[in-house]
């Protein structure tokens, strides 16, 4: 009898608890839904270093958007093509979006290309955990900054960024890894290549 | 403290807010026996988000939010929740009500909810709050339950605020939240920013100087009027 109760009161109180959490989630679905947009917007914005303020509001953000980014396909993959309104059609970068696992969570990331779909134009780590100070320097400017003009093919034209031994970059494809963040650095180099791969195969099935 | 509030004549405790209870409720919470200051309780949170005064603001309201609702629900069901499972009950309402303050501040205040990171969910774990249910919420009735929920809130919030206020204005120089409203401190011309303040160390220093002066506000002779 006594068990009866209890099972009864756990259930009717779990009901009622999960009943109001889908309601509140059911009401600030939408308002989170354009959060996660107006986030994803000021990611390829800023990984295209293009000029706008932190303190922007979603909406400004999506006008910035509108006029000067165009969400496009290459080769199957989605991108977000940079093109000013002035010579229209002219794109001036290619964004992709990159992800997978890091050491401690996935990592999401976007990787800027200019229109020659070789060389970086900027790369930024959106979404990561990993080790603060070691594998989370990956967010850090000096880190990225790396990147920025280099190729995504080796000289023998084959897809691929090299992240190697730190002060050991010395091709066109390659950067310094983190010195104590091995793990997350392959990890990165992995994802990273798994995108490039693709938008090379399509250079490559389109020059055949 | 808490035997305090067991003795308590139940004649009494049925009327709620009689016989000045509300006001000793409230004075207990907030300050002879506040969370932080002399339990010791939620210190993790209160080093970890307090690098900023709009962060230990938000925390704070999170904070006060959670205990009142908790309590509340607690105490109303308190004549009903069998023994056995009072600590998973009281589990599921304090973690509704923290899954619901972070969807709104998800929703609503985004850049806040991103910084805050995961000590919003956290406050599940937070000690006061568990707390307050076991030792208050479970044996006083709900009006009662909320004035104790709402003063050990606000011991928390209060002093996460000045932690975080002192922090920021030694770390960075400036207020944000401050300027947000209007108010301009800018001590940049004349003192160098300590790096340290907004580091976790600069947390444990800021408490430590906190507590000090908490002790010397309250004095020794509180000690025995509780004893």
């Amino acid at each position: 009898m006594n068990n009866l109760k209890t099972i009864i009161y756990a259930a009717v109180l779990g009901a009622i608890c999960a009943s109001l959490l889908a309601g509140v989630e059911q009401f600030t679905g939408p308002y989170k839904e354009a959060n996660a947009r107006a986030e994803r917007m000021r990611n390829v914005l800023e990984v295209l270093q293009l000029p706008f303020s932190k303190e922007r509001s979603p909406q400004e953000l999506a006008e910035i958007f509108a006029a000067n980014i165009r969400e496009d396909s290459f080769g199957g993959l989605p991108v977000y093509a940079f093109v000013t309104p002035k010579d229209e059609g002219a794109v001036k970068a290619v964004v992709f979006a990159f992800e997978g696992r890091g050491l401690w969570g996935p990592i999401r990331g976007f990787l800027a290309l200019k229109p020659d779909m070789r060389t970086v134009l900027g790369i930024t780590f959106y979404e990561q955990q990993e080790t603060p100070g070691l594998g989370g320097e990956i967010a850090s400017s000096w880190f990225r900054q790396q990147f920025k003009g280099k190729q995504i093919t080796g000289a023998d034209g084959r897809g691929g960024i090299r992240i190697v031994k730190a002060g050991g970059a010395r091709a066109e494809n390659e950067v310094d890894a983190i010195t104590g963040a091995t793990m997350t650095c392959k990890k990165i180099e992995a994802m990273l290549n798994e995108t490039i791969e693709k938008i090379v195969g399509v250079y490559l099935n389109d020059d055949e | 403290m808490m035997n305090n509030q067991s003795q308590s004549r139940p004649a009494c405790a049925a009327r709620g807010l009689c016989c000045g209870r509300g006001k000793q409720t409230l004075s207990e919470g907030f300050w002879r026996s506040n969370p932080i200051a002399v339990q010791m309780l939620g210190i993790c949170s209160a080093l970890a988000v307090t690098n900023r005064l709009e962060n230990s603001l938000v925390m704070g309201l999170a904070l006060i939010f959670v205990c009142i609702g908790s309590n509340l629900f607690v105490s109303l069901l308190r004549n009903i929740t069998p023994r056995k499972v009072r600590m998973i009950a009281e589990v599921t309402i304090i973690a509704t009500f923290v899954i619901v303050f972070d969807q709104l501040l998800k929703a609503f205040y985004w850049d806040m909810s991103k910084q805050l990171g995961p000590y919003v969910g956290l406050i599940i774990t937070n000690c006061i709050i568990m707390g307050r249910a076991e030792a208050f919420a479970l044996q006083n009735p709900p009006l009662l339950s909320i004035v104790d929920g709402l003063a050990n809130g606000l011991g928390y919030a209060v002093v996460l605020a000045i932690i975080g206020f002192f922090r920021e204005l030694l770390g960075t120089g400036r207020v944000l939240f401050f300027e947000r409203l209007g108010l301009h401190i800018d001590l940049s011309g004349w003192y160098t920013s300590n790096q340290l303040m907004i580091l976790a160390p600069g947390a444990f220093i800021a408490l430590g100087f906190l507590i000090a002066l908490y002790n010397h506000a309250r004095g020794p002779e509180s000690e025995e009027i509780k004893s």
